[in-house]
């Protein structure tokens, strides 16, 4: 199944495929930053089509708070290896995201480090 | 007993060409790979499988598989750019409503999803994963005949195909206008697409498709471009691209709240 991950740029997955319930955009998200990395304690994690939504309670300098992400599609991060019982509310994951382009809380998963260390 | 143990040898084989045989003559009478080509059971090129689109070559000029600096009439180039000044602030796409993208676009772009072809004599069935968009092309049979009244258009339209020797020919019309996807077109569009199958140094099969969009509504000349597609690893599945459940979900949690007033 691993051969049939699917190399795409992530811009052009949610030009495809962006939210339908918070009808968000790729618009506040700079993709030339793919890797920044933000770690916190799941509240949310709804796998879903055509985004995935993702809340965390992050606690850094600014200070202990809830920041909600967006991510790939389900299809997607099935292919890139996630599995229904990899994340579950209460665990410690880390994103790799691009940031929103007006440096505000958030931004867009493109990776994840599940509490066990497997990354998708 | 040597001579009948002998004997007992070649009737084993025997049996065992035999079987052989009669087995391999039921997958031939399935499909039988000749040349480069599997092939049906009526000896048409087999495109039955599950493909993967092969990137483009990076050429700039192109975006989601079609020309950057289409053909446009004056026209239909105001109302895109009108189209663009509204969506683009916030990025918006058909896709964040669940919405498919629509021929070409379904073709052409995907997303990067797979497709599957399901081929039966009179009918082969398209089915991209993305939005689960769907192209059923009629080949014969009442189905491929089919009145202009009684059609409709459609963001994938209306396809009928016949074969040229090895190559599908695919005729595409009663489409819906659409500004909302790269490959913008008129509802008087007519899309033909030609596949052909061929195999790569691996052994694969490809999968090439030379569309061709004639709109003289919109465009001043028709757009030609090339699609590819590989085929994908036997154990690659298509997946269901369920989408709408957030926004039924919303809608049920607003008759909650409105029943709990």
């Amino acid at each position: 199944m691993k051969s049939l991950v699917l190399v795409l740029s992530a811009a052009g997955m949610i030009g495809l495929a962006a939210p339908a319930i918070a009808h968000h955009s790729a618009a506040p998200f700079d993709f030339t930053i793919r890797d920044a990395k933000v770690t916190g304690v799941v509240k949310e994690f709804e796998v879903a089509n055509p985004h995935t939504k993702i809340v965390l309670m992050v606690s850094d300098d600014k200070g202990a708070r809830e920041i909600e992400f967006e991510g790939h599609s389900r299809n997607n991060y099935y292919r890139q290896g996630w599995r229904p019982a990899l994340v579950k509310v209460g665990d410690t994951i880390t994103l790799l995201i691009a940031p929103r382009k007006d440096g505000s809380d958030g931004g867009y998963a493109l990776n994840v480090i599940a509490a066990d260390g497997t990354e998708f | 007993m040597r001579r009948m143990r002998k004997l007992e040898g070649k009737v084993r084989a025997w049996k065992t060409l035999l079987r052989t045989t009669v087995g391999m003559g039921s997958v031939v009478a399935m499909m039988c790979v000749c040349g480069a080509a599997v092939r049906a059971a009526d000896n048409h090129p087999d495109f039955t499988g599950v493909w993967r689109g092969m990137r483009g070559n990076g050429d700039p000029n192109f975006v989601r598989g079609w020309p950057k600096d289409m053909p446009l009439r004056d026209e239909a180039r105001q109302r895109r750019e009108a189209y663009h000044a509204l969506v683009d602030p916030n990025g918006e796409t058909p896709g964040g409503w669940c919405v498919g993208t629509g021929m070409p676009g379904s073709l052409l772009e995907s997303g990067g999803y797979p497709m599957e072809i399901i081929q039966k004599p009179e009918q082969i069935t398209v089915i991209y994963e993305a939005h689960t968009e769907m192209q059923r092309i009629y080949i014969s049979g009442p189905k491929a005949h089919v009145s202009d009244g009684d059609l409709f258009p459609t963001r994938n339209g209306f396809s009928t195909g016949h074969w040229e020797g090895d190559t599908l020919v695919v005729e595409t019309d009663h489409l819906k206008e659409q500004f909302d996807q790269t490959a913008v077109h008129s509802a008087n569009a007519r899309i033909t697409t030609r596949y052909r199958m061929s195999q790569g140094e691996d052994g694969k099969r490809i999968l090439t498709a030379e569309l061709t969009m004639t709109d003289p509504d919109f465009y001043t000349k028709p757009v030609t471009v090339t699609k590819t597609w590989v085929e994908a690893e036997p154990d690659a599945r298509m997946m269901l691209y369920e989408c709408t459940e957030p926004t039924w979900e919303e809608h049920l949690q607003a008759l909650e709240a409105k029943a709990a007033q």
